[in-house]
């Protein structure tokens, strides 16, 4: 799960970085639990263009289940969306420019969801006519054949695979693509599969410090190729959510001959069914289709439209204003990431005139406040702190309704194996918060004045929550002291071990729809150091041994059932974290798109099953 | 308005002193009002003003700022705002009313037949245009000449005034000319199409005093090479008395006295020209003697008084006899030599004499 | 005139120089590490940090960044990711780019803003005031006024999405605006800034003509006007030939401050219209912390501002003769 762009706009081209931090560190070294089957929920307001689960479902629903798709099911071309029709131009209106285009350089949504139309990997995320989600072999032929206990993974590339120069895609290319992750240049992409290689957390680079470049090359041990067509990943510990990591746009294919390492992410060939015509920094991109591309060896992009149109520079209200006119050009346009604006949404929302043309579902981020257990010791105080903060008031500073739902857990909705219901301090029922009892809470440690260092940065809509946060605080007895940093160096300052913080915003994604991605990378106890992820700084003994005993759970289904437990017990007992809000995004595309769905695994409109609804048709 | 006596219009011969050389008047002035309306009210700028000039000579008029006397020069010009001013009476030029003449005419007549002087060269030329342009543009306009005849026009106008090298200096701009070049060629502007009438307002007042006399020289010398008659507006009595053959002195947009140049200077009538008198220095005279300014200021043109509008400030109201009321009622300035008092001729002529004229000597 | 040009021409590069100085070392005053955007924000290991800064050229000592960075402008740089010929702005770090690339990309679109505007509101802003001069006190002088000042303090972040509502998404009378190159067809360029020109002008044209009329009312009150219509010069050639000509002192100095920072970037006009230039430029390095594209775009509209400045003088003597340049 890439999807990285916060709901609100201002801090669109903040957040991302700010969360990436948080969600890439120390993710390493942990062993995934096999996911072969996640139940995922399937939420979209109102599909466009006839789409078969088009119906108003506002909260989510559980509905499908993920399933890694095998030879039969990868083989393509896409299943076809009802009603579609090839041709024309898709318009998109994106806030923020792609820095980068090189693959392994691409990890933030406003870059990867451009990027999904024009790079292929081993794997792809495929959503249905049904609204399943299942793991496909994109490149290979399947998603993955696995051995010695998911520590082994075998891929066997297709024939008929090309770049956008014509030659083929073999598995020289693929291993290029592996070895060049640990080049000193690469810094932007994911990291799974270089620390999972390597079983090193930090150090992986190490693996290959050059990269391909200085003419070494990863050992068989590790990775081999045997032949033209055959990839083997061999690990030391189980992978089993490989397929997923896979999936990632970060992990798609560089040609080996093409490679012009720090030039290619100006100008990347390409394996999708679009090249890049003309690409102005900051204002355009032209996206035009790769005439080496062939439909019959892609499961995953139907790749309807003959050209995209993507123009920057469109703040929220722009691109709301210019969708709810729906004229001329906007009656075929999209946006990615402009999700309604604050000051229209909530309009837009309840006009039925727009309700066709509405997509809306979670992102994968959950906007917590950390509790250092570190400092915080007394079971009652971080008691009281849960209970005063107010929701309502966080929520407000992010744009309401529109940019969130009040959260119960640590979870996102999008994850399965939840309860939906789940709200331990009754905090979603009464979003205002429980000053009264936070204050007895306090009373009764004898703790009222008790002084809290709260860290926050400087966006406005962070500072807004945090007053929020503050005031509740103080009115059930707490003395805050808050203090704001920039936004980039925010998750630097609060991964500091000895910060002398005591409470501070987290807002964490899921990067695949696992808890796997969720719980260990922020509370496992054995990880706390400078500049890890456990924020909390939660070390228990029960967490701990429940996180090693989860990832070797086999089925994914039990496994999500306890990731979710789990959660419960860091919010519940442990106290390590409030959950506060759960992000949304609505979005409203142009009245001559078609198959405009919500796509959980990125976080947005679905991009692969977009058609333009045809004159006469 | 209130007179005991009102003005009667047309010519009066008799009062004509039988010394001036008779002349059929080339400008008459005829009760001529002007008024602005401001913010505060009606300024009554120039109140029931009479005077005539004939060709040839020179009218001086002098008095102290705000007496009305530039305002009513401009007014023969037909400078004034039409909006924001209100003129009447009449102005007759060779007998044409130029107070109800139409824009158009006065475009005609400005710059050709009647043509002014003003004060400050500097301000009054234009910053963005040579002289040969500026003193060229008249004459194209009025004489229909072509753009190099126009141009020898200027550059013979220039050497008429005494500018040296006027070929080269045609192409200059004001600022590169010195204040009495500035004037002069000030005057050549004005004299570029042979004017009947010169209005030359304060033209010596921003100037050095040597500069002054050259360019009243000057003055007399065009006025005898063209016969054109001049209007001098001026505060400074050695001015008119060098130049003028007749005055008039105004005071409060009316015009109190009025005679040829001797007669005004050397047996003034009229309480405020013996206070000028009294306040101009004098060449030869005793160094030692102190200049006895008028106390008091003049009245607001807002709200003149009713009578006498100098009495507040004259020395002598107590002696005007009691059938007249200097508060209420207004004195007349009769046609020809006289003043706008109501002291009888007599008791004038014994002030003068006994208490005034032994201060000036 | 030469010799004006060159003196003014140092004094601006001093004044260039000092602009540089002064927002480079506040730049890096301000504690943001640029090499944490870089290296993918805690990924990196302190040794990590170490080799990006010094790709970025930030690990020597301010002074030093500040000399390389002077003589990058003359002589260009190397970096590591890249080259960036001179004369060299900096290097963006984000994009892999030399500034001035992204610089000249946005410029066109900044420049053809800019032009469009002025053109629309000289003329008309000109215009107006010389209709609501000539017509002093009359109901068209006062219906002018009125509605300039009205107009003059209304706002680009109003009048955008209001006009963007009217004219374009609820009636379809003009196009969407946008930009596109005059090169690949000028009726584009042309349909896709009409609306920010018009509304860009509204402001501009406003003040302008609330400008023009005043400047022309107190040229009109000059003694040398009135020494013009002494000579019996006609209504029109005085207005035009003398008061007019006065009255362009002042507007041309307002003209060059306008010019100069328009063509700096009218970031809410570029914001509202969604116009890459060189305002959103200047916007976007704000929020993305990128101090290399931030520095160069002040330096250029800097450069800007005192180019026009120069020109603005140049036009003074233009117009004044009694202005020397010397």
């Amino acid at each position: 799960m890439t999807g990285t762009t916060s709901h609100n706009e201002r801090a669109g081209a903040k957040e991302p970085m700010s969360k990436r931090t948080a969600h890439r560190r120390r993710t390493a070294g942990v062993a995934l639990a096999l996911a072969g089957a996640l139940v995922l929920s399937a939420c979209s307001g109102g599909g466009g263009g006839g789409e078969p689960e088009g119906e108003d479902s506002a909260g989510p629903e559980q509905s499908a289940a993920i399933t890694f798709g095998d030879e039969a099911a990868s083989t393509g071309p896409a299943e076809e969306v009802p009603g579609a029709t090839p041709g024309g131009t898709v318009n998109v209106l994106q806030e923020t420019a792609p820095d980068h285009l090189d693959p392994a350089q691409v990890y933030v949504s406003h870059e990867s969801n451009i990027t999904r139309l024009l790079h292929r990997g081993l794997t792809a995320v495929r959503l249905d006519n049904e609204g399943n989600y299942s793991v496909l072999g994109d490149l290979a032929t399947d998603a993955g054949q696995v051995s010695d206990e998911g520590r082994t993974w075998t891929y066997t590339l297709k024939e008929d695979i090309y770049f956008n120069d014509g030659s083929p895609i073999t598995s020289a290319d693929i291993r290029h693509s592996v070895e060049r992750l640990f080049a000193d240049f690469i810094t932007q992409g994911p990291s799974y599969l270089q620390r999972w290689l390597a079983n090193e957390p930090e150090t992986y680079r190490e693996l290959l410090p050059d990269g391909p470049y200085g003419g070494e090359h990863l050992p068989d041990s590790v990775l081999e190729t045997p032949d033209e067509r055959t990839v083997i990943f061999h690990f030391e510990q189980p992978q089993n959510d490989l397929p997923y990591a896979l999936s990632m746009p970060g992990y798609a294919v560089v040609s080996a001959e093409g490679d012009t390492q720090e030039a290619y992410d100006q100008e990347p060939m390409t394996s999708g069914p679009y090249q890049i015509e003309e690409f102005r920094p900051g204002r355009s991109m032209t996206l035009t289709r790769n005439e080496y591309w062939e439909a019959a060896s892609d499961p995953a992009r139907n790749a309807y439209p003959d050209r995209y149109e993507i123009t920057f520079g469109h703040t929220r209200e722009d691109t709301t204003a210019r969708l709810m006119a729906d004229n001329g050009e906007n009656q075929t346009t999209v946006t990615f990431n402009n999700g309604l604006d604050a000051g229209q949404g909530p309009a837009v929302v309840e006009d039925p005139q727009y309700q066709d043309r509405l997509v809306d579902g979670y992102q994968p981020y959950v906007w917590s406040l950390a509790i250092n257990q570190q400092t915080v010791t007394d079971r009652r105080i971080r008691e009281a702190i849960a209970l005063a903060v107010p929701l309502n008031g966080v929520r407000a500073a992010y744009g309401g309704a529109l940019g969130g739902e009040y959260a119960g857990s640590l979870i996102s909705p999008l994850l399965p194996g939840r309860e939906d219901d789940y709200d331990p301090f009754g905090k979603v029922a009464n979003p205002q918060g429980d000053i009264a009892g936070a204050r007895a809470l306090l009373e009764e440690a004898d703790a009222v004045g008790y002084e809290l260092n709260y860290v926050h940065h400087t966006a406005p809509e962070d500072q807004q929550a945090a007053i929020a946060v503050e005031n509740a605080l103080e009115e059930a007895g707490f003395d805050v002291n808050r203090s704001e940093v920039p936004p980039e160096t925010y998750y630097d300052t609060i991964g500091v071990v000895d910060s002398g913080f005591d409470i501070y915003r987290s807002s964490w994604g899921a990067d695949w729809l696992s808890g796997s991605t969720v719980v260990p990378p922020q509370y496992d106890g054995r990880q706390i150091a400078d500049g890890a992820s456990n924020y909390a700084h939660l070390d228990d003994e029960h967490v701990n041994s429940e996180i090693d005993r989860i990832l070797l759970i086999e089925d994914p289904d039990q496994a999500a059932t306890e990731w979710f437990e789990l959660s419960k017990y860091v919010v519940e007992d442990a106290v390590a974290s409030v959950p506060v809000i759960y992000y949304r995004q609505t979005m409203l595309h142009g009245s001559l798109i078609g198959g405009a769905v919500f796509n959980d695994d990125v976080g947005t409109i679905d991009m692969q099953r977009l058609y333009v609804i045809q004159d006469g048709s | 308005m209130t007179t005991t006596q009102p003005a009667a219009p047309g010519p009066e011969v008799t009062g004509r002193p039988a010394t001036e050389p008779a002349a059929e008047p080339f400008l008459s002035v005829r009760d001529l009002r002007v008024r602005f309306g401001t913010e505060d009210g009606v300024v009554k700028a120039v109140d029931g003003l009479s005077f005539d000039v004939a060709r040839g000579r020179t009218l001086g008029i002098v008095g102290e700022s705000g007496s009305g006397k530039s305002v009513a020069n401009q007014a023969i010009l037909g400078l004034h705002n039409p909006k924001a001013t209100d003129i009447t009476g009449q102005i007759l030029l060779e007998g044409e009313d130029l107070v109800t003449a139409r824009e158009r005419r006065m475009e005609q007549l400005r710059g050709n037949k009647i043509a002014i002087i003003f004060q400050d060269p500097l301000t009054s030329l234009s910053p963005y245009h040579t002289v040969g342009q500026q003193i060229a543009e008249p004459f194209r306009k009025h004489r229909g000449a072509g753009r190099r005849e126009a141009r020898e026009r200027a550059v013979e106008m220039l050497a008429k005034v005494g500018i040296p090298h006027p070929a080269r200096r045609v192409d200059d701009y004001p600022h590169q000319f010195s204040g009495g070049m500035r004037q002069r060629v000030m005057i050549a502007m004005a004299l570029v199409c042979d004017p009947d009438l010169l209005i030359a307002d304060e033209p010596t007042t921003a100037l050095d005093v040597t500069v002054q006399a050259q360019i009243l020289d000057l003055l007399l010398e065009l006025q005898q090479e063209f016969g054109s008659a001049i209007i001098m507006i001026t505060h400074d009595l050695g001015v008119v008395s060098r130049v003028s053959d007749d005055i008039l002195v105004m005071y409060a947009g009316r015009a109190v006295e009025r005679g040829t140049v001797h007669d005004v200077l050397s047996r003034p009538q009229h309480p405020y020209t013996w206070g000028l008198l009294g306040s101009m220095p004098r060449l030869g005279g005793d160094v030692g003697k102190e200049l006895v300014s008028i106390p008091g200021a003049p009245p607001s043109l807002l709200d003149p008084p009713s009578g006498c509008p100098f009495a507040p400030r004259c020395t002598f109201r107590d002696e005007v006899p009691d059938n007249l009321s200097c508060a209420d009622d207004r004195p007349a300035l009769p046609d020809g030599r006289g003043a706008a008092c109501h002291l009888t001729g007599e008791r004038r002529t014994v002030l003068f004499t006994e208490r005034i004229r032994p201060r000036l000597l | 005139m030469l010799r004006f040009l060159l003196r003014r021409s140092l004094g601006a590069l001093a004044i260039l120089l000092l602009i540089s100085a002064v927002t480079f070392f506040l730049f890096y005053a301000i504690p943001r590490n640029p090499a944490l955007l870089a290296c993918g924000k805690g990924v990196c290991t302190q040794e990590q940090l170490a080799v990006v800064e010094h790709n970025l050229g930030i690990d020597k000592p301010i002074p030093q960044q500040y000399w390389e960075y002077m003589v990058g402008i003359f002589a260009g740089r190397e970096f590591p990711a890249g080259s960036c010929p001179a004369p060299c702005l900096g290097f963006s770090f984000r994009d892999n780019r030399p500034v001035l690339d992204t610089i000249l990309d946005r410029l066109p679109t900044t420049l053809s803003l800019a032009a469009g505007g002025v053109v629309v509101f000289l003329v008309l802003g000109l215009g107006f005031g010389m209709v609501a001069a000539w017509r002093r006190g009359t109901l068209t002088d006062r219906t002018v006024s009125s509605t300039s000042l009205v107009l003059s303090s209304a706002q680009i972040y109003f009048l955008g999405p209001l006009a963007l509502a009217l004219l374009v998404y609820n009636n379809q009378i003009l196009s969407q605006p946008g930009y596109f190159p005059i090169t690949e067809g000028p009726g584009a360029w042309f349909a896709g800034l009409l609306l920010p020109w018009l509304v860009l002008s509204t402001i501009f044209t406003a003040q302008y003509t609330r400008l023009s009329r005043a400047a022309l009312i107190e040229q009109l009150q000059e003694d040398h006007v009135r020494t013009a219509r002494a000579k019996g010069m006609g209504r029109r050639t005085v207005f035009f030939r003398y008061a007019w000509r006065g009255s362009l002192i002042p507007i041309v100095t307002v003209l060059g401050i306008d010019m100069g920072s328009l063509i700096g970037g009218a970031m809410i006009t570029e914001q509202t219209f969604a116009l890459p230039g060189l305002g959103r430029l200047a916007v976007d390095s704000v929020t993305q912390s990128n101090l290399p594209m931030l520095m160069g775009v002040m330096l250029f509209a800097a450069l800007m501002i005192v180019v026009f400045n120069i020109i603005v003088d140049a036009c003074y003597a233009l117009i004044d003769p009694r202005v020397r340049l010397a």
